[in-house]
């Protein structure tokens, strides 16, 4: 008789845990699509900003023509090659504005300083997405996610490779 | 340049200790409360209280705190069935955009509000402690639920090491905020200048390391034989002065606890400013302040002052616990004007970042990247279908 109680209770703790571990994981899917739209809008509007400054009297018109392209590219990227066209963009705007010392008007230094923002937040938007793909891929590797695939059919999130060092 | 300047925010802050209570983490809240609630946004803190009448009114309580031993002071914390229920019926009637848990990590009201919530979260961890087996045994319990907030902050990087260390996961540095100009601007006030040296903080704690401080005097006044030390900070001063050596007790003055004011002044007007604590700090906000109030600053060399002076750029650093360093490094200092006058004004400059129009902008930022794609804050599922499976509506 007590052996069947405790049965009982083990049966309904391990569909507890199970209902519990599929919540979890749907949270962790949902931050990964959260911290990825985030980071896609900070991206989409440093293009923009890419975009306008190659428009502007900082950029000569070699440069420009560079940004433009590096901008375009970045925008229209499938999400595979997406971090790829992001670097480019990133060298584009590195190799315009490393020798950046010259005086500019007020509306160039507004748009640098917009641009100098967006990269700071885009830096906290990758490291935020960064950390919930890797927290997703971690919790999925373990056996009783593997084993009731309690994944679905949801595929796996992959990293956002950032060369962080050229933004 | 906030992405949406006008997007007024509905922001739950849960503060982990009791409110009526001092510590560097009740400060905080408070401080970027009151910052929040001046640029228009509504923002309700839930914070365990001992006296309920005396509570600005954006704070609610969570019941009265229980006092335990924790990384070697007492945590007035709070949890259990009781805190619980209030803390969900907090969530579900506060409507909030945003929670913000201070300490989630800390068995409080912050681990039972990021348990019991779903939506966009933010996380601040402020304690940088070595592996403490008691706390984090529970790791695979917290796991799951600190995996829940949709970003994390620390205040220095030491609480990020130790964060990564227990729990595996990575957060953005945030220091914590002061407001830098209102120590600014402080009046040299001529009792307490010349070759003063100073000291604010609970001195009756150990960590606090005013003994390493009583240790060095002697060595010190020999070198520097008008030396006065200032102590402001509440406590009873007889212990300390009964355990010192009688020529020296004219050289020190206990000032009680001081206003915000006064303590502008007194940065102002010291020599040197020492931080001899041993450890137990994750970032030393004194250390900013008296920075922003001008004073030269001399600090042990404990990870999260070597941080926050640049390791010695903007304070001279001694090693922690020696008091022959300590006496070393200050002599050099009263000695040499011009050397203390550059570090002063150094680390004046540099205090500016720690200004709260600086952090609470940045910290308000990662706000705006939790609220991504939300639809504000509701109890989580699971605890939803337990309060029906009880008969309960919360909401």
């Amino acid at each position: 008789m007590k052996s069947w109680i405790l049965l009982l209770f083990l049966i309904i703790f391990a569909l507890w845990y199970l209902s519990y571990s599929a919540t979890r994981l749907d949270r962790l899917h949902h931050r990964v699509e959260t911290s990825w739209a985030n980071l896609d809008g900070l991206l989409q509007r440093r293009a923009a900003v890419a975009l306008e400054i190659s428009r502007s009297a900082i950029a000569d018109p070699a440069s420009s023509l560079l940004l433009t392209a590096a901008a375009h590219q970045a925008r229209e990227a499938e999400i595979e090659v997406r971090s790829q066209a992001e670097s480019g963009l990133s060298g584009a705007l590195g190799l315009l504005l490393q020798d950046g010392h010259e005086r500019y008007g007020p509306i160039e230094n507004d748009l640098l300083r917009e641009l100098s923002i967006l990269t700071d937040k885009v830096r906290v938007a990758i490291s935020l997405h960064v950390d919930a793909v890797q927290r997703t891929q971690m919790v999925r590797k373990k056996f009783v996610f593997k084993l009731f695939r309690l994944a679905g059919s949801a595929p796996l999130p992959v990293t956002y490779e950032f060369e962080a060092d050229v933004l | 340049m906030p992405l949406q300047d006008n997007r007024l925010l509905r922001i739950g802050i849960v503060c982990p200790y009791g409110w009526d209570t001092p510590g560097g983490v009740q400060n905080h809240i408070r401080d970027l409360a009151e910052y929040l609630i001046a640029k228009g946004h509504f923002v309700s803190v839930l914070a365990p209280v001992i006296n309920e009448e005396k509570i600005p009114d954006y704070v609610v309580s969570a019941g009265k705190p229980i006092a335990i031993p924790y990384n070697g002071a007492v945590a007035r914390v709070l949890f259990g069935p009781i805190a619980f229920a209030r803390v969900r019926s907090w969530i579900s009637s506060g409507g909030f955009d945003l929670l913000h848990l201070h300490e989630p990590a800390i068995p409080s009201i912050s681990l039972l509000a990021c348990w019991a919530a779903d939506g966009p979260m933010v996380g601040t961890f402020h304690a940088a402690a070595k592996r403490q087996k008691a706390i984090f045994a529970i790791g695979p319990i917290l796991e799951p639920v600190i995996e829940k907030l949709s970003a994390r902050i620390a205040v220095s990087e030491a609480a990020r090491s130790t964060l990564t260390e227990h729990l595996d996961t990575d957060a953005v540095v945030i220091p914590n905020g002061i407001y830098a100009k209102r120590y600014g601007d402080g009046k040299k006030i001529d009792e307490w200048s010349g070759n003063t040296l100073g000291f604010i903080g609970r001195f009756e704690e150990p960590r606090k390391g005013l003994a390493v401080l009583l240790e060095a005097l002697p060595i010190i006044a020999r070198f520097a034989p008008d030396v006065r030390v200032f102590i402001a900070g509440p406590g009873d001063s007889s212990d300390v002065i009964d355990g010192i050596n009688p020529q020296l007790r004219s050289r020190l003055e206990f000032l009680g606890r001081i206003s915000e004011g006064d303590k502008a002044d007194f940065l102002a007007s010291i020599a040197l400013y020492i931080a001899p604590n041993t450890g137990g700090e994750s970032f030393g906000i004194i250390l900013a302040e008296a920075l922003a109030g001008g004073a030269a600053v001399v600090a042990s060399d404990i990870p999260a002052f070597e941080s926050l002076l640049g390791e010695g750029k903007y304070g001279a650093l001694f090693p922690s616990e020696s008091a022959q360093e300590l006496a070393k490094v200050v002599i050099d200092l009263l000695r040499d004007v011009e050397k203390r006058s550059e570090l002063a004004k150094r680390g004046k400059k540099y205090a500016q970042q720690f200004d709260w129009d600086v952090v609470a902008e940045d910290i308000f930022s990662i706000y705006e990247m939790a609220l991504v794609g939300s639809e504000g804050v509701q109890l989580a599922s699971e605890n939803r279908s337990w309060n029906r499976f009880l008969g309960r509506e919360e909401s």
